[in-house]
């Protein structure tokens, strides 16, 4: 019995966005271009709120921690994931192990993005009890214990896709897993930042996504060795 | 001289011309004769030839693909070359040389052998003949001595054959093998060929099927009646058993084929074949089509008259979903058909909306009534609200279960007149014992704003409706199984509302609304929303004297008796009442001369406009001489299409034994638990035979929902189940809906746990787990497995009075409950895996992947331990406390 179960999601039913991973070819990229820029959020965003650490204190309370899911500095949207969406052929897919960490339950990073067919580690520092819930509809969605002695698990990620993660015996633990379906990705930092590498020259449509504020999509021409600029700005719904 | 009698003049005259018309007529008739009997009469043949070359043309196109496809292959390229090599140097060379040397060779050997072995067997015979002689000779007491020596004389002989005999088969096997050993390696390669090419070479078996080869010669198979004979299958008039014939797939040639799902017909495949046809299902051998589709099964004539759709044939082909009418004759359990989805819809309707109030069907004889006791209704109703409701109760709640009777005012009046003259007595005394409670406060904003979150949260919406087309469990289109109560307010008051809420069986003891266990103040919250939805109407002048009067309390009773109003509500002293309605056990298999058309010329004369047109227009046959009373449903056009499914079903028809589908004791509890449950509308709140559930739409989380149910049987001992029925508890403490108290009888919760056992295919519902026999090394490892050093079980679950830390939506179920709620089995089927048991569930997956270090690290060992800990696990008088929410507790009285 190995105490690092692999879990390998089968195959879910609804395979739509899985299409656009089999459509995609990898291979070498010569005079790619990149797309890089920042991505705003209209409006004053409102005071992040203060989450309550009703359980496990001793571990989980250590720091103050508030909700993640709208984090906006200067007018800039940090964790919002930018993609290309209709490439066909471009830079190889590189399917390295990423990790979630749970440390003081809470997801670190709060959104992780990586190829589709990509294995997450999901490390558990804190030694106690967490679970993994992923609330997935194209995947196959999983729900799995993760005990002080399995310090890390391994999930497998096979479709494109954007799941919410939750943790049952942590009520306030939240995150998201985003399973992209090519190589072209980027989460915003803090400063709305994004950058994407080694495009070849064409024109794309780049879709930002965030939980909160949803989709928006821009056309960007990319050329060859140039840095194509681009800014978006989300709206609150 | 002329002969007398005879006239030459006859005698020269030629009839040649005559003959010659005549035969030629004769041929002319012969050759129509044989045209008329094979063509214009087997227009089956032309079919069968059409589809042999629809099947050849096919066939060979799927055939060159592959073949080219081979062909492409370089390892079939590799292979064929070989064997030419391998099937060359055979044919000459070195090696076909001593092929055709050792060929020769064999052949005299083989000669050899049997020349010797037909000498030892004549041997043999002489033998048995001199040993006859010798027997004969010994029996008679003559001289044995002579046929003895010619005994010896031929063993003799035998001895010295057999020895060459053994050495020519010798020689002639030693050769035999060379030669195959020459031949091995290009068997080998055919072999493999062989296999390359079993693709392709399966198309060649197909189109071998539909065509005959005569040497150079090939053509399409003769033409041939497909005919099957269904044994019993249906009864004639005297109650025996008669086959029937069925000639269908002479035509309909591919029916059981994959592959023709997009042909033309009559070539398609049945739609969902693997399933339908299957052996376990309807294998079309025994079941025939017109079993399930009608028609006239022998007739092979015309497309028209096989179909049945022909003056006087009574059961013409069942077009489209109608042809799930069928399933009722062999299948008693119909719900559960996943492929007749309109007739389950249609029976759900048919129960539900109260046909049987007036109508009786066998099967359906003790739906309980629809509607509401009228009993006490003056203490419940608003008067004049209640006259206007019974005028048209459409116009008020258009999605009610309620007919229309289009009654005019007057007529109105005097039903209700009637029925507040039954009431009132019973209705006032029974408003004496249940005031107004002190602490209510009618308008009361603080009030309404805490009622309405409480029927926002405690499970109301499970059933009702608050706002304008709202629901929970459909009721086909446009109905609603429970009513909407966006304008309760303008019907009743709020003293009736309170008591009624708080326990609806005091009221009415036959009600299926459940308590819900409200506390008083609970109860006066909801009363005082409920009663700032809708306002009352305008009175009806002088409605007080006119439903005191004598003269419409007559008319009132004659106008129950003539609409039948027993049929749905219960009223006193009508109890026994029967049926107003035709019965309809049989109506699928009236004719049209049964069917009353009235004066209409504008419908269509066949059943199923006839029968449409009557649910739709129930009065539309009436004429000036005959009245008709059926009142108007305002069914959708989709809700009418699946009960004529339903009714169409209503046959005449007793379908021999070996066709039935299983009926036996398990499948009744399914059917009648299943229809109880449907009464109480468990799927509501319950997902159920997946069906249901649908309160959920109302919840974001999932896991804040109603648990569902599927698997139920299987999950719960049966009698904690039992006794959950009777009286619930929560059980669930994250959960803020509550499942309800129905107060079952004990037929009814007896028949609820039956169902769910059918359902799960329990065969024994009580099984007894020994916690003495469980080794102490399972209880140790548990409780090393459940601490928060490993599984930290307690973390969300409670064990009986201690409380997991954290707010109580992420707590989980009392662990000391499973000694007396679970079954053993289904706990490791759990632990297993919780997301196949329930998907979506809170409970985390903690195996695969248990610790190394417990039990030797086998994950079964440890899913045992736990079951055997949490069997053993409290001190099993631990059946939690069956009291209603005690008042005041912060949960419930804080929202």
């Amino acid at each position: 019995m190995g105490k690092f179960g692999m879990f390998v999601l089968a195959a879910g039913l609804l395979a739509l966005p899985a299409g656009a991973a089999a459509q995609y070819a990898g291979g070498d990229v010569k005079d790619g271009g990149s797309i890089s820029g920042t991505v705003k959020f209209k409006g004053t965003a409102p005071a992040p709120k203060k989450l309550d650490i009703n359980k496990d204190k001793e571990v989980c309370g250590k720091t103050p921690k508030v909700d993640q899911s709208l984090v906006v500095k200067d007018g800039n949207l940090a964790n919002a994931v930018v993609m290309i969406t209709d490439i066909k052929k471009g830079k190889k897919v590189e399917t390295k192990k990423v990790v979630l960490d749970q440390e003081g339950c809470e997801y670190k990073p709060h959104v992780l993005a990586f190829p589709a067919g990509s294995t997450v580690e999901i490390r558990n520092p804190d030694g106690i009890l967490h679970n993994v819930h992923s609330y997935s509809k194209v995947n196959t969605p999983f729900n799995l214990a993760q005990p002080k002695f399995k310090k890390t698990m391994d999930v497998k990620i096979e479709k494109p896709e954007a799941i919410e993660v939750k943790c049952d015996v942590h009520g306030w633990m939240q995150g998201w897993l985003v399973a992209a379906p090519n190589p072209y990705f980027a989460v915003t930092d803090t400063s709305g930042n994004f950058k994407l590498t080694d495009v070849p020259p064409g024109t794309y449509n780049v879709e930002v996504w965030h939980e909160k504020l949803g989709k928006i999509n821009q056309k960007v021409t990319v050329k060859a060795k140039e840095d194509a600029k681009v800014n978006f700005e989300m709206a609150g719904k | 001289m002329a002969e007398r009698g005879i006239d030459p003049s006859e005698e020269k005259k030629s009839y040649g011309s005559v003959f010659l018309i005549g035969s030629a007529l004769l041929v002319a008739m012969t050759l129509w004769a044989f045209w008329d009997d094979n063509i214009t009469r087997r227009p089956w043949k032309g079919f069968q030839r059409q589809f042999f070359r629809l099947d050849y043309d096919k066939a060979k196109a799927a055939y060159d693909e592959e073949n080219k496809k081979l062909q492409a292959d370089p390892n079939y390229q590799e292979l064929s070359k070989k064997l030419a090599d391998a099937r060359a140097s055979l044919n000459g060379g070195p090696l076909g040389d001593k092929l055709e040397t050792l060929e020769e060779q064999e052949e005299r050997a083989d000669i050899r052998f049997k020349e010797l072995d037909q000498e030892v067997k004549f041997i043999k015979s002489e033998l048995e003949e001199a040993w006859y002689e010798h027997d004969h000779a010994v029996q008679q007491r003559r001289d044995a001595r002579p046929y003895l020596e010619h005994i010896r004389e031929l063993e003799k002989e035998q001895a010295q054959l057999e020895p060459k005999l053994e050495a020519a088969r010798a020689e002639r096997d030693r050769l035999r093998a060379e030669i195959k050993k020459i031949h091995a390696s290009a068997k080998e390669i055919e072999a493999e060929l062989a296999k390359l090419a079993a693709e392709r070479d399966k198309w060649q078996r197909v189109m071998d099927n539909v065509t005959i080869n005569l040497g150079p010669l090939s053509m399409y198979k003769i033409p041939k009646i497909q005919q099957v004979v269904m044994d019993e299958f249906d009864r004639n008039r005297f109650d025996q058993p008669i086959a029937r014939v069925d000639r269908c797939q002479t035509c309909h040639i591919a029916i059981n084929r994959a592959g023709f799902e997009d042909a033309p017909q009559p070539f398609r495949t049945h739609p969902r074949r693997e399933v339908l046809l299957a052996d376990n299902a309807h294998p079309p051998e025994k079941f025939g089509c017109t079993g399930c589709h009608e028609g006239q099964g022998v007739a092979v004539n015309s497309v028209a008259q096989a179909h049945g759709e022909v003056h006087l044939w009574e059961y013409p082909l069942l077009r489209g979903a109608k042809v799930q009418s069928s399933c009722t004759s062999c299948h008693l359990d119909v719900q559960k058909l996943e492929d007749a989805p309109l007739l389950a819809e249609g029976q759900r309707l048919f129960e539900q909306v109260g046909c049987t109030g007036c109508h009786l069907v066998q099967g359906y004889e003790n739906i309980p009534k629809v509607g509401p006791s009228l009993r006490r209704i003056s203490a419940k109703l608003d008067p004049s609200w209640m006259v206007r409701w019974i005028e048209n109760p459409h116009k008020f709640r258009p999605r009610t279960r309620m007919p229309n009777f289009e009654f005019k005012q007057e007529e109105a009046l005097a039903i209700a007149a009637y029925l507040w003259s039954l009431s009132k007595d019973d209705g006032e005394a029974w408003l004496q014992n249940h005031p107004m409670p002190a602490g209510f406060r009618q308008g009361n904003g603080a009030d309404s704003a805490r009622g309405k979150k409480l029927v926002e949260s405690i499970g109301c919406k499970g059933c009702h409706g608050f706002t304008e087309g709202e629901f929970s469990t459909p009721l086909g289109k446009n109905k609603d199984l429970v009513p909407n109560l966006k304008d309760i307010g303008a019907k009743t008051n709020a003293r009736w509302l309170y008591h009624w809420i708080k326990n609806p069986r005091d009221f009415s003891p036959e009600t299926k609304m459940p308590s819900l266990r409200l506390t008083d103040d609970e109860a006066a919250a909801i009363t005082s929303y409920l009663m700032t939805l809708g306002s009352k109407g305008e009175p009806i002048q002088g409605i007080e004297e006119k439903l005191a009067d004598a003269n419409n309390i007559k008319r009132g009773e004659a106008l129950v008796r003539k609409y039948g109003c027993f049929g749905c509500h219960d009223i006193e002293g009508m109890e026994k009442e029967s049926r107003i309605g035709v019965e309809l056990t049989t109506f699928g298999s009236k004719t049209l001369e049964e069917l009353f058309f009235g004066n209409r010329t504008d419908i269509k004369r066949t059943w199923d406009d006839w029968t449409f047109n009557k649910i739709k227009t129930p009065r539309i046959y009436a004429t000036e001489r005959v009245e008709q009373i059926m009142p108007q449903f305002n069914l959708a056009d989709e809700d009418i299409h699946a009960l004529r499914v339903v009714l169409g079903g209503f046959r005449e028809r007793k379908v021999g034994q070996r066709y039935l589908a299983k009926r036996d004791d398990r499948v009744v509890d399914v059917v009648e638990g299943r229809r109880l449950m449907q009464q109480y509308n468990c799927v509501g709140c319950h997902e159920i035979e997946n069906r249901g559930g649908f309160v959920k739409k109302y919840y974001e989380n999932p896991a804040s929902a109603p648990p569902p149910l599927n698997g139920e049987g299987e999950k719960v001992q049966s009698d904690w189940l039992f006794s959950f029925l009777k009286a619930p508890f929560p059980l669930r403490p994250w959960l803020e809906i509550r499942m309800p108290t129905f107060g079952f009888s004990d037929e009814h919760a007896n028949q609820l746990v039956r169902y769910f056992n059918g359902l799960s295919k329990v065969e024994i519902p009580f099984a007894h787990f020994d916690e003495k026999s469980v080794p102490r090394e399972n209880l140790e490892a548990a409780r090393i497995l459940v601490s928060p050093e490993y599984f930290n079980c307690y973390s969300c679950h409670q064990q009986g009075d201690k409380k997991p830390e954290g707010p109580q939506e992420g707590w989980a179920p009392d662990l000391t409950l499973a000694r007396e709620r679970l079954k053993p089995d289904w706990i490791i089927k759990w632990l297993r895996d919780p997301q196949k048991v329930q998907p979506g569930t809170k409970m985390p997956s903690f195996f695969p992947g248990g610790p190394d270090n417990i039990l030797g690290g086998k994950d079964d060992k440890q899913i045992e331990a736990l079951r055997d800990y949490l069997m053993a696990l409290g001190d099993g008088a631990g059946r939690p406390p069956q009291a209603p929410l005690a008042p005041g507790k912060p949960r419930l009285a804080g929202r």
